[in-house]
């Protein structure tokens, strides 16, 4: 038989843990898509939630994170991705994060496009344009159409919240530079 | 400003987040520069295609339900309190006990979560096409390659011996943190050294065994022995499937005399 304070804390930690994981689990679209967009197919995408919420939910008895719970997840998601999935597939074709440091040293490049054309692009170009990018691009400019404060992307993106700025200002140029590409098409 | 330093605050201004004055600032170079203009237009139109053409996705209802059930079941039933709190008044007079046994249960449970981490972790070194981003030319060439990679130094005081032979490193996640990632081989058997920031993390501070200078905790998770030590401000897990015996010997020469 178990002993009656052990019974207590089991009870306060089923109580705080399904309390944590209904407050994360609101944010279960958010980082789904985040998946989807990182990953680029559903399936990836679900075993990746999955295995997010497993690492950060599995065992967080009281655990207590330093910033908000979302950047917490999105961290953990980020994290997860680039250790497991990266790694396992080993694609040369998809940049890493080192290829990112090269992507961002470079110079911004002058526009030359007519942005009008440049709103004729439709989604799965851009999704795919999105798909060109290195992960780390790919990755901030996601979290900030999350509506995520720089302090919060500094914080999944593992950067000081100073270089946030200039890393999204380079993602969205490179970004943009790929959607142009499309946009002469048409 | 520079052209540069102006359109990293484009998004700002457009957003109207910018404070009053660099929010003129803004303005006046805008007015006097066409290329900054032109940019500015270009991140209005990224800014309309993200957030009005670009597919978003919602996580499938299956799969949310089967999150849902896991993560957030409905809340404990009040019977179950009753039986726990019955017990409780009984017990009134071994509150010392109890909450000696409180802590260690506590102890428990935090470091079962390092464990289990630390026994992934160690399964995707296993499971890894290419588990190592540096190679071993020994301790003296890894080390140095975490510098830059990593926001500590890991402090490693063995260099690998013909018992334990350091096979390279590579960084990695433990939980919500990066890893330097260490993989020694003990005849066929693969280990893996986790080193972390130890701070937030939950180190267990009972039931610990003597590691050489050190105490260690000792547990075992689906097969593998896993030990889990703090030392100053960092963290260690080692796991491998050898005994907890060999992982305490290779523990103490890495922490060192």
């Amino acid at each position: 038989m178990r002993r009656p304070s052990l019974a207590r804390y089991d009870a306060t930690v089923a109580r705080e843990k399904s309390s944590v994981g209904r407050e994360a689990l609101a944010y279960a679209d958010a980082l789904y898509n985040l998946a989807r967009h990182l990953t680029g197919n559903a399936t990836d995408a679900d075993d990746l939630l999955q295995e997010t919420y497993a690492r950060a939910l599995g065992a967080a008895d009281g655990f207590v994170p330093t910033g908000t719970l979302r950047a917490w997840l999105f961290r953990i998601l980020r994290n997860t991705f680039i250790d497991g999935y990266r790694r396992r597939r080993h694609d040369p074709a998809r940049p890493g994060m080192d290829a990112d440091a090269t992507e961002d040293a470079a110079e911004m490049p002058r526009e030359d496009f007519d942005s009008d054309q440049l709103r004729a692009v439709v989604g799965t170009e851009i999704e795919q344009a999105l798909q060109a990018l290195t992960e780390d691009a790919r990755a901030v400019i996601l979290l900030d159409l999350e509506g995520m404060t720089a302090v919060e992307v500094a914080e999944v993106m593992g950067c000081a919240v100073g270089t946030v700025k200039s890393r999204l200002t380079r993602a969205r140029a490179a970004l943009r530079s790929r959607l142009h590409e499309y946009a002469r098409k048409q | 400003m520079t052209c540069a330093e102006i359109r990293e605050h484009l998004l700002e201004y457009q957003r109207k987040q910018l404070a009053e004055s660099l929010r003129v600032e803004v303005d006046q170079h805008l007015a006097s520069c066409a290329d900054c203009r032109h940019w500015a237009e270009g991140e209005r139109a990224t800014t309309d295609l993200l957030e009005r053409r670009l597919p978003r996705y919602s996580a499938p209802l299956e799969l949310k339900r089967r999150l849902e059930a896991r993560w957030a079941p409905s809340a404990v039933p009040r019977w179950r309190w009753a039986r726990a709190i019955v017990p409780l008044a009984a017990a009134a007079t071994l509150v010392a006990g109890g909450t000696f046994f409180w802590q260690r249960h506590a102890d428990r449970v935090d470091a079962n979560r390092l464990v289990a981490e630390a026994a992934n972790d160690h399964l995707r070194v296993l499971y890894s096409e290419h588990p190592l981003d540096i190679p071993s030319g020994g301790i003296h060439q890894v080390k140095p390659w975490f510098q830059g990679r990593l926001d500590f130094v890991p402090v490693v005081a063995f260099d690998g011996d013909a018992d334990f032979m350091l096979q390279g490193g590579a960084v990695g996640y433990f939980i919500d943190r990066k890893a330097a990632v260490l993989v020694y081989k003990r005849r066929l058997h693969t280990i893996s050294l986790m080193i972390v920031r130890a701070d937030g993390l939950p180190w267990p501070t009972h039931d610990l065994q003597r590691m050489g200078r050190l105490k260690a905790r000792v547990e075992r998770s689906r097969g593998f022995s896993v030990v889990l030590w703090r030392d100053g401000e960092l963290g260690y897990a080692l796991a491998s499937d050898l005994n907890a015996a060999e992982l305490l010997d290779l523990g103490a020469k890495i922490a060192g005399p």
